[in-house]
């Protein structure tokens, strides 16, 4: 809202400097956006929240700078002499109907006849153009004035252009058209009103005027419409035309009801004054004036309990008195003085106790409210979630990965990508995020994928990047939330046994390297175009699926053009949460030494470790602590084709005894003997 | 003999010893001193050591202590001048490969941390020291979380579906905000406050952070995707006073010096009164975010009643935060994931 402050001194005395009330103005509710200066004019501009509607007026402005000021408030008197009165009651001229009171509750129309039609006066023209009005003819201009003088938005219509002497307010039809005073088409629908006469549109209700209605240099006789429009129906209108103006910026915040008259009759005053003519001394309205606002009570102790601080109680109801309020005295509400506080029509943003309490707050000073008052303390902690948290970082930070955040909407192809944790189609947003992307990931990896791309082209091939986000798993059933599951993601350009290496290595780090070992089971083949074949695998934690890797298959690669071999994985964080150990406690250390034997078992090439460590474990029985793989070479010419070597050590160690080399022989012979049973192994000798 | 005149010419020997070896020249200058101070059969050293037998008896402790003394200096200023004399020489080029230890170091690689995350690690610690425990919620809404809770009715343009993403349902082309059921990516954290007051009574003291979501065209300081911090308090005598201590705290401890902090009026449907804040920092008033008093219908709307408890909330955006502290300038290089962007932090 621009202020002119040769405008605003008509209303109230301005005894300090524009830059003080500038800065006064902000810290009381109208923020400052800018001063600029307008031929020898000092023009404010201030920032109205969407809740001070009563401030998008002159006259508004005034009354927040009276009340800051402590000067009167000056409000123009309305006086038409007698003899610019028209002697015929208005409704012999025209009648107006209102069949959309949902659209506009209110409607008041006045006339004047003989309006001679020319260029509006020196001030007037100075004031509109100090806040960037165009001046277009003297009624035109006086509508502008009165709408940035009061808040409220007006139309003068020729009369003689209204056919059937009848005035319509109702729903436009749908794909009716109309041509507006921008001289542009515009189709309309029926959540929208139109003001229109016996056979057609003539403007578009609270947005814009017609432009087979405008004034013009021919025009005689007006009718000057004072009404009130409901701010969803023309905000929604205004959006869909993109057709925003002052007049649609004003009704979209909703304007005073009880102040339509007053402001058709302040233009009806200019008007005479200016382009002369004479008016009906009735008008036409066809609602009434709205219920008073209901009175609020307001105790005094409140105020206090809200801020903090002590208002003098004759000042707070004197702030109150001097914003528009009528006090009223009330019974004591407990041991707390009350008044009774009945807020001004215009400010319907008040209806509360609160309301009357920030309203106080505001005009005596948030800088009285002190900023060292006593806080007292109270417990909080880390949340276990935390801690999962940082235990998966710190691994995969340590693993060389660097955090990536990424956008949670993708692309239709990234959305269909590498989805493992569900069966069901990605949702979707009707507004898009980004170019393209309305798809509610269900895997993180597409997005890593990208932003590998992006470091590649950057001659950036190691990078290796982690996230943690959620991914949005949609609800079984109709009408729930979707699962939002916190998945960790990665992608690196390293060996897929790194990958699956981390996945235990977070297992061990978040419940305990004691349960890892027993928690990570079989792993179960992916199958499917994005994974390379034999690579992908779940691990799996008590029968539940934890995470997933495998490498990028070449065929993904080329479409994505990612010329490095690329590991990908997830893990369920929300599941491994469900094993997460807060506090590990000590197992005592062995006191007997372990043994150590290497075995080396020829077997086919199909045999896979999983099987064969399984198969070392249950026949080893309770001496074994440990199974570890060594490596995989082959020798064909000795072994024969289709066969491989796998060196592994068993870690033998008893909790009771030092165990004898017979001890240790015995249990490498059974390992031996199920080896060679269960999986055709032979021991290399 | 008596035994100060035997320590006499045990100190004059010392001296004369660490001089002339400290001074020796070459090689062989140094293996003649060597004899002459320390030879096994006429060394001055033993010399000496032959006269102890003279002293009283009750004088040989203290002798014996002092001579072992000087014989350790001398052997000491006798291996100094060797190892001087052996160092300037030229030494013998090794036939085989040198290890060059001013070669760089095998660093270990490990992965930095998105700024965005350490801001927020940041921001949890500094709150946890103030009562403040972190909390979260789903990203996705439903529309009695995200508005109507939170005292943004129907008609409020916040809940305009051009404003928000809301989820496209099947068989329904066109978006009824309204509509039971309708559900959005959440514009705010807020929402998670109204989720923990349902669940839990008061008092309490919560942050919620994470991801919230608006359709705006991605600039430099723009992007539809950020991050925001809420703040929440609710008890019995919570004002704004302790409102605008409990900033001034939080300011004060993430950026390390004593913070002012302002209120100016504002508007939001689920505080109030509600206010903007800023924080005094080099001699300017930065913008820090919005707060405010809960509005007594989000305390109606949770079951909590209004004549009984107060609180206040406060909503920081983290990027800015971030971007202030790391001197990022760029909105969305947070989200780009270039490495050489990341490994800076």
């Amino acid at each position: 809202m621009l202020v002119s402050w040769e405008w605003l001194s008509q209303y109230v005395k301005l005894d300090v400097e524009p830059e003080e009330l500038a800065t006064r103005f902000a810290m009381s509710g109208l923020n400052h956006e800018s001063t600029t200066h307008v031929a020898g004019d000092v023009v404010i501009d201030v920032e109205v929240t969407s809740n001070r509607g009563d401030c998008l007026g002159h006259i508004g402005v005034a009354r927040e700078a009276s009340v800051l000021l402590n000067q009167a408030l000056l409000i123009p008197k309305l006086e038409i002499a007698k003899d610019r009165l028209l002697a015929q009651p208005i409704d012999s001229l025209l009648t107006i109907e209102n069949h959309f009171v949902e659209g506009c509750p209110r409607y008041i129309g006045r006339i004047i006849r003989g309006v001679k039609i020319g260029p509006s006066p020196e001030w007037l023209r100075r004031r509109l153009n100090a806040i960037g009005i165009q001046s277009v003819n003297n009624v035109v201009d006086v509508t502008n004035y009165v709408m940035f003088e009061s808040g409220q938005p007006l139309h003068a219509f020729d009369l003689k252009k209204i056919r059937g002497n009848k005035v319509l307010v109702r729903r436009a039809e749908a794909n009716e058209k109309i041509v507006a005073i921008d001289h542009r088409t515009y189709e309309l629908d029926s959540s929208m009103v139109v003001i229109a006469d016996a056979e057609r549109a003539l403007a578009l209700g609270g947005v814009m005027g017609g432009v087979d209605s405008e004034v013009s240099s021919e025009t005689t006789d007006l009718l000057i419409e004072s009404a009130a429009f409901t701010p969803l129906t023309i905000r929604r209108c205004a959006r869909k035309l993109r057709l925003h103006s002052p007049a649609s910026f004003r009704f979209e915040r909703r304007v005073d009801q009880a102040s339509l008259d007053w402001s058709a009759k302040r233009c009806c005053q200019l008007i005479l004054e200016i382009a002369g003519g004479q008016c009906t001394t009735d008008a036409i309205d066809t609602g009434s004036d709205p219920e008073p606002s209901p009175s609020i009570a307001l105790r005094r102790d409140r105020i206090a309990k809200v801020t903090g601080i002590d208002v003098p109680w004759e000042q707070s109801v004197d702030i109150l008195r001097s914003l528009g309020c009528i006090a009223r005295p009330s019974e004591s509400r407990g041991a707390s003085p009350a008044v009774l506080i009945t807020p001004p029509s215009f400010r319907g943003d008040l209806t509360r106790e609160i309301d009357l309490i920030e309203e106080i707050a505001r005009i005596y000073g948030y800088d009285k409210i002190p900023e060292d008052a006593e806080v007292p303390t109270f417990v909080s902690g880390k949340r276990p979630k935390d801690v999962l948290l940082e235990r998966v970082r710190s691994v995969v930070t340590a693993a060389g990965f660097d955090e990536a955040l990424t956008p949670s909407v993708v692309t239709k192809q990234a959305g269909h990508l590498l989805s493992y944790w569900t069966d069901q189609p990605p949702l979707q947003t009707k507004v898009q995020l980004l170019e393209g992307a309305t798809f509610l990931r269900r895997s993180l990896v597409p997005s890593l994928l990208q932003a590998y791309q992006l470091n590649q082209s950057q001659q950036q091939r190691d990078a290796a990047l982690f996230e943690t986000a959620v991914v949005y798993l949609p609800a079984q059933s109709e009408g729930a939330l979707p699962r939002e599951q916190l998945t960790l993601g990665w992608v690196a350009a390293c060996e897929l046994r790194q990958s699956i290496g981390m996945i235990e290595e977070l297992i061990a780090r978040v419940a305990g390297i004691h349960r890892a070992t027993q928690l990570l089971k079989t792993n179960e083949a992916i199958a499917g175009p994005d994974i390379d074949e034999g690579t992908g695998l779940w691990s799996c934690v008590d029968g539940k699926r934890l995470a997933w890797s495998g490498l990028l298959s070449r065929s993904l690669r080329n479409s994505l053009k990612i010329d490095a071999d690329l590991c990908v994985g997830e893990m369920n964080l929300d599941l491994l949460f469900e094993f997460l150990q807060l506090v590990p406690t000590l197992e005592p250390l062995a006191t007997f030494p372990a043994i150590h034997r290497d075995l080396n078992l020829i077997v086919d090439e199909m045999v896979r470790w999983d099987r064969l460590s399984e198969t070392v474990r249950l026949s080893a029985g309770s001496l074994l602590t440990d199974c570890l793989y060594r490596e995989t070479y082959r020798d064909p010419k000795k072994d024969g084709a289709g066969k491989k070597r796998i060196l592994l050590t068993l870690v033998l160690q008893s909790r009771q005894q030092t165990l004898t080399s017979e001890q240790a022989d015995q249990v490498v012979q059974q390992v031996i003997d199920a080896a060679a049973k269960n999986l055709d192994a032979k021991l290399l000798a | 003999m008596s035994l100060p005149v035997f320590l006499t010419a045990l100190d004059a020997l010392a001296s004369e010893a660490t001089q002339s070896l400290a001074n020796v020249g070459d090689v062989q200058g140094l293996e003649e001193l060597r004899v002459r101070f320390t030879g096994a059969k006429n060394g001055q050293l033993k010399s000496i050591q032959k006269m102890m037998g003279s002293l009283q008896p009750d004088e040989r402790p203290a002798a014996g202590k002092r001579f072992n003394e000087v014989r350790d200096a001398v052997q000491s200023a006798i291996d100094a001048a060797a190892s001087r004399l052996n160092s300037s020489s030229t030494p013998s080029r090794p036939s085989g490969p040198v290890f060059d230890p001013t070669l760089p170091g095998i660093r270990p690689r490990l992965g930095h941390l998105h700024p965005i995350t350490q801001t927020i690690e940041h921001l949890k610690e500094i709150m946890g020291r103030l009562g403040f425990t972190a909390t979260e919620g789903p990203e996705i809404e439903d529309t009695w979380h995200n508005f109507v809770a939170l005292n943004i009715p129907e008609d409020h343009p916040a809940r305009d579906p051009l404003d928000n993403f809301y989820l496209a349902t099947a068989g329904k082309n066109a978006v009824d905000p309204a509509a039971p059921g309708a559900m959005l990516l959440r514009s705010q954290t807020s929402t998670v406050q109204i989720r923990v007051m349902e669940q839990c009574l008061p008092p309490l003291r919560i942050i919620s952070l994470g991801r919230v979501y608006r359709p705006d065209a991605a600039d430099a300081t723009h992007f539809p995707m950020f991050h925001q911090m809420e703040g929440l308090w609710v008890d019995r005598h919570v004002t704004l006073a302790q409102l605008k201590s409990v900033l001034r705290m939080f300011a004060t401890s993430y950026l390390g010096s004593d913070v002012h902090i302002r209120f100016r009026p504002s508007f939001f449907p689920f505080t109030e009164p509600s206010v903007e804040v800023d924080y005094f920092w080099n001699d300017s008033w930065i913008e820090f975010g919005g707060a405010g008093m809960v509005d007594p219908n989000v305390l109606s709307s949770v079951g909590y009643d209004p004549e009984a408890y107060s609180g206040f909330a406060f909503g920081l955006g983290v990027e800015r935060l971030c971007m202030r502290r790391f001197a990022i300038t760029d909105i969305r290089d947070l989200f780009r994931s270039d490495v050489r962007f990341l490994r800076q932090f």
